[in-house]
């Protein structure tokens, strides 16, 4: 792999390890293409299925089975958790998203080892630390997990198949979404540039 | 660090033209799911309800499953759970909005009911518009089914050929003929005792069922 | 005639066998397309690289479409499709919550699981964070549980909102994303570009 750019140089304050790539990084798709293969995957999903992808669901299952393992009556004894259990065992609906997420992080994996984009790394702007960087990640996913179980969905299941469908509320899920991010973005320049 | 990014703007463009031609036609043709008129004889359907050659009677019904008629299809307009845990033996269930829309075979000969009857009627109003003119269905619905086949209650005085006929057609169904010393069933016609429903019927029915 | 699970010709098992490989395509467009990398994603919102939207209108306007023309050519039964249902109030507010969320973590669920399969530590403790999250919400649900069941719609689309048909409402979504399209490119050519190299290759 070529060294690192100067202008990286001011984040590289950590040792990162390097996963051995077939070659140098290769570049992205057309963001365009790639989302048209997302869509044909989405088509498919509706077609063998009848439902679109999703992602945010499999997560409430993973809390949903850990919360039953830890205390089986409370998980059936919460109106949300329940809705993940099926005679108090995962219920199929999450175990579709969860094996479709499972899927997610083969692809990712795949086509990252195949273009060389596989890096053990934190990737932020230059101006913060990793550790800030991560509290950051940590923060903004548990805002998205609220906002996600209250939303019922998320960007994959209410912006792309609820988008798709027309569904009015996953609209409106998008354009709030983007809204809230943009109302916020500007105080996280520093983060990002 | 981001990594550059490949644009392929020939394709970009042909994708985008090929949108443009999608959408628009898409506005033009309006709904995607092409609508089936069906066409009805007010006249002729009124004359078919009066003369009650809409329906048949569970008896008929029975008898006909009994004797293989050609082309049979009974028809039960019901939930899936209802279907499940009973059904008349051989029928299909098929939901209203599929009546509306299934595949017909020319050669069959339709028999609807659902648990009362009503939705059979509509069902049945449905297929006659559609162009069925062999479509009939039970007035009692499923109801009617258990009152006169699964469960009949015969009175003591009746003929010994009707006993008869009416035993072996229950038995033939797996179901049970009670003698009665009141009737409850009149001359073909469905008499509705006021404590018994449907559901009380049906556990009955299960009761015995192996 | 699809959708083929629903009318019963394939079981539950191999269900999921669909949703691993489903899955796998949609993890390797969403990597093919940068979206694995928090600080590509987080671009969107300075307009310095629009991809989130290119992505996923991209997306949104292939899946529209493919749903419109199978339809009008009798192989799909489109009421049979799995509709998201509308909440409105807890989805605006979701969805505000749920950005706000986005533009601090810089990546959304779906894609942190591709930056965590790819070896991004921040894909790691996003998906950390959402498990909380989801948690929280959880156990929160019970003294919430009025607002997020409030102003349901059932499985309400927009062309029945808007009184137009599908049809025109689909041509109007492709209009409008086109334009935004445009509008994109036009906006990435000229935002102001934060001085650091982005046309590396590592």
């Amino acid at each position: 792999m070529s060294t690192i750019a100067a202008g990286n140089a001011l984040g590289a304050t950590t040792a990162e390890i390097r996963v051995r790539a077939r070659r140098e990084a290769a570049p992205y798709t057309s963001p365009y293409l790639a989302g048209v293969g997302i869509g044909i995957v989405l088509l498919l999903s509706f077609v063998l299925m009848g439902r679109g992808l999703g992602a945010s669901g499999a997560f409430s299952s993973v809390v949903t089975a850990t919360v039953q393992a830890a205390a089986p009556g409370h998980a059936a004894g919460n109106a949300f958790y329940a809705r993940y259990l099926v005679d108090g065992a995962a219920g199929p609906l999450g175990d579709w998203l969860v094996f479709e997420v499972l899927g997610v992080l083969i692809g990712g994996l795949t086509s990252g080892l195949l273009a060389g984009r596989l890096r053990w790394t934190t990737e932020r702007g230059p101006a913060i630390t990793d550790r800030r960087r991560l509290v950051n990640a940590f923060a903004g996913g548990a805002a998205m997990g609220i906002g996600a179980k209250l939303a019922r969905g998320c960007t994959s299941g209410l912006g792309l198949t609820g988008g798709a469908t027309l569904s009015v509320g996953s609209w409106l899920f998008v354009v709030a979404a983007f809204a809230g991010a943009y109302a916020v973005a500007p105080l996280l320049r520093k983060a990002w540039q | 660090m981001t990594a550059r990014e490949i644009r392929s703007p020939r394709v970009e463009r042909g994708l985008a033209i090929a949108a443009v031609i999608a959408g628009a036609l898409a506005a033009v043709a309006g709904t995607p799911t092409r609508p089936a008129r069906g066409t009805v004889n007010v006249t002729e359907l009124a004359r078919v309800v009066e003369q009650e050659e809409d329906h048949v009677t569970a008896v008929e019904l029975a008898t006909w499953i009994r004797d293989g008629k050609a082309g049979l299809r009974v028809l039960d307009i019901r939930s899936d759970s209802e279907f499940v845990e009973f059904h008349v033996p051989g029928a299909a269930r098929v939901p209203l909005a599929e009546i509306a829309r299934m595949p017909l075979d020319s050669a069959a000969t339709y028999v609807l009911y659902s648990e009362g009857g009503t939705h059979a009627a509509q069902a049945w109003f449905l297929l006659r518009a559609r162009g069925v003119e062999r479509v009939y269905f039970l007035r009692g619905g499923l109801y009617e089914w258990l009152e006169q086949v699964m469960n009949p209650r015969v009175t003591a005085n009746a003929p010994q050929a009707e006993r008869d006929s009416i035993r072996a057609l229950t038995l033939w169904f797996g179901g049970k003929m009670e003698i009665v010393d009141t009737p409850s069933v009149l001359d073909g016609k469905l008499a509705l005792p006021h404590s018994v429903g449907t559901r009380e019927a049906i556990r009955k029915v299960r009761r015995r069922a192996c | 005639m699809a959708p083929f699970y629903e009318l019963g010709r394939f079981g539950d098992g191999m269900s999921l066998v669909v949703a691993v490989l489903l899955g796998i395509a949609f993890g390797w467009f969403l990597e093919r397309g940068g979206m694995g990398n928090a600080r590509k994603l987080a671009g969107q919102f300075y307009f310095t690289d629009l991809s989130v939207l290119k992505l996923m209108f991209s997306a949104i306007l292939t899946a529209m479409l493919g749903l419109f023309w199978l339809t009008w050519a009798g192989l799909l039964d489109l009421s049979r499709i799995y509709v998201p249902e509308t909440f409105l109030a807890p989805q605006i507010v979701g969805g505000l919550v749920f950005g706000v969320g986005f533009a601090t973590g810089g990546l959304c669920p779906g894609t942190s699981c591709v930056a965590a399969a790819t070896g991004r530590k921040d894909g790691w403790a996003l998906i950390a964070g959402m498990l909380v999250g989801v948690f929280v919400f959880g156990e929160a649900f019970p003294a919430i549980s009025v607002f997020a069941d409030s102003t349901a719609r059932g499985a309400w689309t927009l062309p029945q909102a808007l009184g137009l048909s599908y049809g025109v409402v689909v041509g109007i979504i492709v209009a409008a994303a086109l334009g935004v399209f445009a509008g994109a490119e036009w906006l990435e050519r000229h935002a102001e570009r934060p001085a650091q190299p982005t046309d590396v290759t590592v």
